[in-house]
């Protein structure tokens, strides 16, 4: 895809009321100037933003996410930012998946008083991203083929697993089980992103199936993916109850979705 | 759900707002979106007339969901909230749009980019108003109780202030004895009363009042709950106690910077201003020649501000030393001479009078103490001095407590870069934190002398007593809701939630996460997480977040 | 809150006297809160920005403005004044004199239909005499009670007997030329003042040149001027040639620490100089600014940090020095004369514009208010108090708050007014 000339990046941002979204209105009350392609959505806490919403800013084209939080130490609700750090963290993941820059999506801390750092940080994000190009500008996809893998990516992280191992990381790494084992963080960061990989393969295939059935051949094609992944995914969705076996061509299995969730 | 009516009202802030933006197309635009049925541009939407202007459009237009498009909510949510109640509408039907803070004033040179970013935010903003739902508050009540921490002058005015007004105060001190600071100090500057006086009127006052309790030797081991219901645990020695406290005030003072490695300090022949209080307190100073350096350790990159009491400390410890030994030479150096007001530039005029040297310093020459002698490079002279000294004397700064940052953390307040608790707003809020129910007053804020310190324990106490004369609080509605339907009962929000404000619980449907609506912040990091999605945060609903995802293109198109 | 305990009089409306009203009321405390001007509001409403944060001084004030309007225990008597007080602490009885308006508060809506027509054009107070107003008008745009006011010295009709064609254009009926001053009394617990200061005026010091050379201001011209809502829209334009200044000096300490006008500090000016020359570089990136201070004061929370930002990012420099006098060039440019003490030398600089940053002095008529409370004055004429019990005035039962106690900055106005209400409290509630 050719980088247009006079291209602006379209970027929102979701800031804490507290610090990040404080720290905005002393970069205006103190007139620091930035560029105008950043826009503000106002939670009282980043841990709010859960990353289904940040991965459906993407699906309707932004082309450059924030999410900024309190300085960590400082969020007004404690631990708020941790969730915010490790939701968004893992979000970059997926975008990898996806194929898409990660570097689209940021996750920072600003404070009240810092105004002429956040007007910094937007101005720079924004350069960043000017030069990613518009969303999507890094593959060579159909505009509908990229909003179904993010669906699939979005769809991924609204599922029990990965929001569930998300949740429980600190708990993993820094206390005990009941069998007095620990997760080493390099261990976790592990099984972190294979969760990911895996759960977006999974959605994509789902995505891919429609109301038919379909064979793995089938379903590699549509994704790209060797059949040897498929049937291990397809095996995973059976289990999760998501598809099952609606009859036999030739050799293979015909899958269809269940309608589950 | 009845038809949804919105109104706007885009305020040109006087020129704030309208030098930058067009604001009557921004008016314009907005009635031409959905569900938008009026519309309206203001000089000033925040003043008595434009608040005028918003009621009357809610009657006569039957508006049920108000934008205001200006400011930042930050300071003025609560204004148009309060007027959408008072016109009969629910207050969380009311949505605010920012373009002043993040638009106006940060795109001051670029009126058509910015514009459309304003226009932009007022779809989003309208967007999310039609979404909004009716929220009620909910009342709690307030112990009629309230926890002073710090038993300096500070501490005691304000204990004695909340008794005076009939509430109950629990007076903790982590020393065997109240008075804080002025135990440390001789005389009192202006008008060199001695402080221990002070401190025994003070002391008898709160020993002669019965709603006072008094726990020295005590620290605040923990703190949870919220404003009118704050369960505090006292450590005192071997035993710990609990209160039940409505306000928490904090008083717990600073300390004085020790000039470690600077300026040669030895705590002999070199000293601190509080060890020379000492020593004039039990009469045990005999010098001929005394050098004062003034902003040992302030005034630097490091720690840049100024302590405001070292100035007025040093004329007041110059003349004591003139008043008991007239013929001692009494040199200042100074950088400059921070002496506000009416009481103590007469004071430093005082000061001249007595035959004390001024001598000014610049940061860029330092002064050098050798052995024996000061020498200072005297700028309005242009020369180089030699003072020959018996002592020096180091004014430095007032500074944290290094436990402040702890305390900070129990309570779950702020402090600043340098350790002080940080108020909730610079000029208009300059004693309450921005957590409810708890405030500050004295050194722990900012370095102050005793009348600002008192000043401000009044303040203090007079905002505490404003929840405790009324007797409940109102909570926001902002909180989370469970769905039980589809809540698993796995436990990750209770895992989550740091203000322990959502538990699992037993139910017929069997185990179900319950919140406690007065606890809960409305943080909303339990429902981001839910693995269920069965957790909803009232007026920060995913749906209300997601319509506000407007891509630019559309806005444009 | 007992139904018993009295109510407590305020007097004044600026930000001390509003916080101190709002924090009775909120107590549950009924409060009379009193203004000599038409609108309540005071210095900060005259301000564009204040330190150390800039922000936007109406910005923050209007909320409450608006909140003490509308709150219930809180009764507004702008445009009143203080006759006499009798009685003590717990029981006094104050003489109220509503001075007519000449204008139906709950009729009038602001429409300025009448400033539009009328015939009379006299100097505005509020933007400092910088700009003509009429003689029916509001007394600033957000001000509260948002309604129109009737200036009976410059009125046609309550001079002369002639025009009235305000009462005719009104379409709300709105104009009553038959009201009377009215003399109201109350009883209260608990007297608070609050009455602010005036800007000294520096005529008197011949060699500044003040009142001489058009392009010679003091500070609050200074402030209106730079105020987006002010007579030139926020332009800082020169009086003489309407050209915007670009050089400026601000010379401290004009009538302060100074032994023939006042011999105290007004705290402030160190501060609000710094923020004045921000502000015009914010406006303008071409301003340079020139303070010339004695010792520079910046000790509040933040406030060496500000002083320090000025020097570095808005092109201020900071001149120790004592400006001896002030003369003007052919093109009515001020030339101030100093010596430079960290140097010894004499120098001099021209400017496109002077300002001069005025003591803050007690307001004129304090000796006759002093006298009807029963209070005593200062050597310089603030009301009396303790240094090591501030609040309290020499007469039990009546307290003390802001710069009418001595020169002090907003977040300590608004610290002693929420004090000063507690110790009102204490006194109507035992």
């Amino acid at each position: 895809m050719i980088l247009q000339e006079s291209f602006e990046p379209d970027i929102l941002g979701f800031l804490c009321n507290w610090c990040s979204y404080a720290g905005a209105d002393l970069a205006g009350v103190s007139r620091f100037q930035y560029p105008p392609n950043l826009r503000i959505i106002r939670v009282m806490c980043s841990a709010r933003v859960d990353p289904t919403i940040v991965l459906e800013a993407f699906i309707r084209g932004l082309d450059g996410v924030m999410v900024l939080g309190c300085h960590p130490g400082d969020c007004h609700y404690m631990t708020g930012n941790y969730y915010t750090e490790r939701r968004i963290k893992t979000t970059k993941k997926v975008l990898k998946s996806v194929e898409l820059s990660p570097e689209r999506l940021l996750v920072d801390w600003v404070s009240a008083s810092e105004g002429e750092r956040f007007a910094t940080l937007v101005t720079d994000f924004i350069g960043r991203v000017r030069k990613l190009g518009p969303l999507g500008n890094e593959i060579d996809l159909e505009p509908q083929q990229l909003k179904t893998r993010l669906t699939a990516a979005k769809e991924a992280f609204a599922q029990q697993r990965i929001r569930w191992l998300v949740g429980r990381e600190r708990e993993l790494v820094e206390d005990k089980n009941v069998f007095g084992d620990k997760v080493s963080q390099e261990e976790f960061d592990q099984l972190m992103l294979q969760t990911v990989e895996k759960e977006f393969a999974k959605r994509r295939i789902l995505l891919s199936m429609g109301g038919d059935s379909f064979s793995v051949r089938e379903i590699a094609q549509t994704v790209g993916a060797s059949p040897k992944e498929v049937l291990r995914n397809i095996v995973s969705l059976e289990r999760d109850g998501l598809v099952s076996v609606v009859g036999i061509e030739g050799n293979s299995p015909k899958y269809r979705k269940t309608g589950g969730r | 759900m009845s038809e949804v009516r919105v109104g706007v009202f885009v305020c040109h802030c006087g020129t704030n707002i309208g030098g930058f933006l067009d604001v009557p197309g921004l008016a314009k635009y907005a009635l031409s979106l959905p569900h938008v049925v009026f519309s309206q541009d203001n000089l000033y939407t925040c003043s008595e007339a434009g608040l005028t202007e918003i009621k009357n459009a809610i009657a006569k237009k039957k508006l049920n969901r108000v934008v205001v498009a200006s400011c930042t909510p930050r300071t003025h949510e609560p204004l148009f909230r309060s007027t959408c109640k008072e016109a009969g509408l629910n207050p969380y039907l009311f949505q605010f749009v920012n373009i002043r803070d993040q638009c106006s004033w940060v795109h001051m040179q670029d009126r058509e980019r910015a514009t459309e970013k304003a226009k932009a935010l007022i779809r989003m903003g309208v967007a999310r108003a039609v979404l909004l739902r009716p929220l009620e508050e909910t009342e709690v009540e307030v112990n009629p109780c309230a926890l002073v921490i710090g038993g300096g002058i500070a501490g005691m005015t304000s204990a004695l202030s909340l008794a005076n007004l009939d509430f109950e105060v629990k007076l903790v001190e982590k020393e065997n004895r109240l008075g804080g600071t002025l135990n440390s100090l001789y005389k009192l500057y202006p008008t060199h009363e001695e402080a221990s006086k002070l401190v025994q009127s003070k002391t008898e006052e709160i020993e002669k009042n019965s709603k006072i309790e008094v726990l020295t030797s005590s620290e605040v081991k923990e703190v949870k709950g919220f404003i009118g219901n704050y369960d505090v645990t006292v450590r005192q020695g071997e035993k710990e106690r609990l209160f039940k406290v409505g306000v928490i005030i904090v008083a717990t003072g600073a300390e004085t910077l020790k000039p470690a490695g600077m300026y040669g300090y030895d705590g002999e022949t070199v000293i601190t201003q509080m060890e020379l209080e000492r020593m004039l307190k039990e009469g045990k100073f005999d010098a001929d020649t005394v050098v004062m350096i003034q902003c040992v350790g302030a005034r630097n990159e490091k720690r840049v501000y100024c302590s405001k009491v070292c100035c007025p400390t040093a004329l007041k410890n110059a003349m004591l030393i003139k008043e008991a030994n007239p013929d001692a030479q009494v040199f200042v150096l100074y950088r400059d001479m921070v002496t506000h007001g009416t009481k103590y530039e007469d004071y430093y005029g005082k000061a001249r009078e007595t035959g004390i040297t001024f001598i000014k310093y610049s940061p860029e020459r330092q002064p050098v103490v050798e052995n024996g002698s000061v020498r200072v490079y005297d700028e309005l002279l242009d020369e180089e001095l030699s003072l020959p000294y018996d002592l020096v004397v180091l004014s430095t700064p007032m500074v944290a407590h290094n436990d402040s940052a702890d305390l900070a953390q129990k309570l779950k307040v702020p402090v600043d870069e340098y350790g002080f608790f940080l108020e909730a707003h610079v000029k208009l809020r300059p004693v309450d934190f921005a957590t409810d129910g708890i405030y500050m007053c004295g050194c722990a804020h900012w370095p102050a002398n005793v009348g600002e310190s008192v000043s401000q324990a009044y303040g203090a106490a007079s905002r505490a007593s404003i929840p405790l004369s009324v007797g409940h609080v109102k909570t926001e509605p902002l909180i989370a809701v469970v769905d039980e339907d589809e809540c698993s009962g796995c436990g990750l929000c209770e895992l989550t939630c740091p203000f322990k404000a959502i538990r699992i619980e037993e139910t017929e449907k069997g185990r179900k996460a319950k919140v406690i609506a007065a606890s809960c912040k409305g943080c909303g990091a339990c429902g981001a997480g839910c693995p269920e999605k069965a957790i909803t945060m009232q007026h920060f609903t995913d749906k209300q977040l997601l319509a506000q995802v407007i891509p630019l293109a559309e806005v444009i198109s | 809150m007992d139904e018993k305990s009295k109510a407590v009089l305020v007097i004044g409306g600026g930000i001390a006297g509003i916080q101190a009203a709002l924090d009775l009321g909120d107590m549950g405390i009924k409060v009379h809160l009193v203004e000599k001007k038409p609108s309540i509001g005071g210095r900060m409403a005259q301000l564009d920005k204040t330190f150390p944060t800039n922000d936007c001084s109406i910005c923050i004030l209007a909320p409450k403005l608006a909140d003490c309007f509308r709150h219930p225990n809180i009764t507004l008597h702008t445009l009143s004044e203080i006759k006499e007080v009798t009685g003590q602490i717990g029981d006094f009885s104050v003489k109220l004199r509503k001075y007519a308006r000449f204008v139906d508060e709950e009729k009038c809506v602001n429409c300025g239909d009448c400033t539009a027509k009328c015939p009379v054009k006299v100097p505005d107070e509020f933007d400092m005499e910088l700009r003509k107003r009429e003689a029916i008008y509001p007394y600033y745009l957000q001000g509260v009670p948002a309604v129109m006011t009737i200036d009976r010295e410059n009125c046609l009709y309550l001079t002369r007997g002639v025009c009235r064609i305000c009462e005719k254009i009104c379409t709300r009926e709105a104009i009553d030329f038959e009201q009377k001053d009215t003399d109201v009394m109350l009883n209260v617990g608990a007297i608070i003042v609050a009455t602010g200061f005036v800007p000294f005026d520096p005529s008197g010091i011949a060699q500044y040149g003040y009142k001489r050379y058009r392009n010679v201001i003091i500070s609050l011209e200074y402030e209106r001027l730079i105020c987006a809502s002010g007579p030139t829209g926020g332009h800082l334009l020169r009086r003489s040639d309407n050209k915007p200044a670009e050089k400026i000096a601000f010379v401290q300490c004009v009538g302060s620490r100074d032994f023939k006008n006042n011999r105290y500090c007004s705290s402030v000016c160190c501060m609000h100089a710094t923020k004045e020359a921000m502000l015009a570089y914010e406006h303008n990136p071409k301003v340079k600014s020139y303070i010339f201070y004695i010792d520079l004061r910046a000790a509040g929370k933040g406030f060496q940090e500000y002083v320090a930002r000025g020097e570095q990012k808005y092109n201020i420099s900071y001149i120790r020095g004592r400006a001896a006098k002030i003369t003007e060039d052919h093109d009515e440019n001020p030339i101030v004369w100093y010596e430079e003490t960290l140097s010894s030398k004499t120098k001099k600089t021209t400017v496109d514009l002077a300002v001069l940053a005025t003591s803050l002095m007690p307001r004129r008529n304090v000796k006759e208010l002093a006298k009807v409370l029963g209070v005593e004055l200062d050597e310089y004429n603030f009301f009396k108090t303790d240094p090591l019990n501030p609040l309290d005035t020499t007469r039990p039962g009546i307290f003390v708050c802001g710069c009418c106690r001595e020169p002090t900055d907003i977040p300590e106005s608004v610290a002693q007014a929420s004090g000063a209400a507690e110790r009102a409290a204490e006194t109507v509630m035992r």
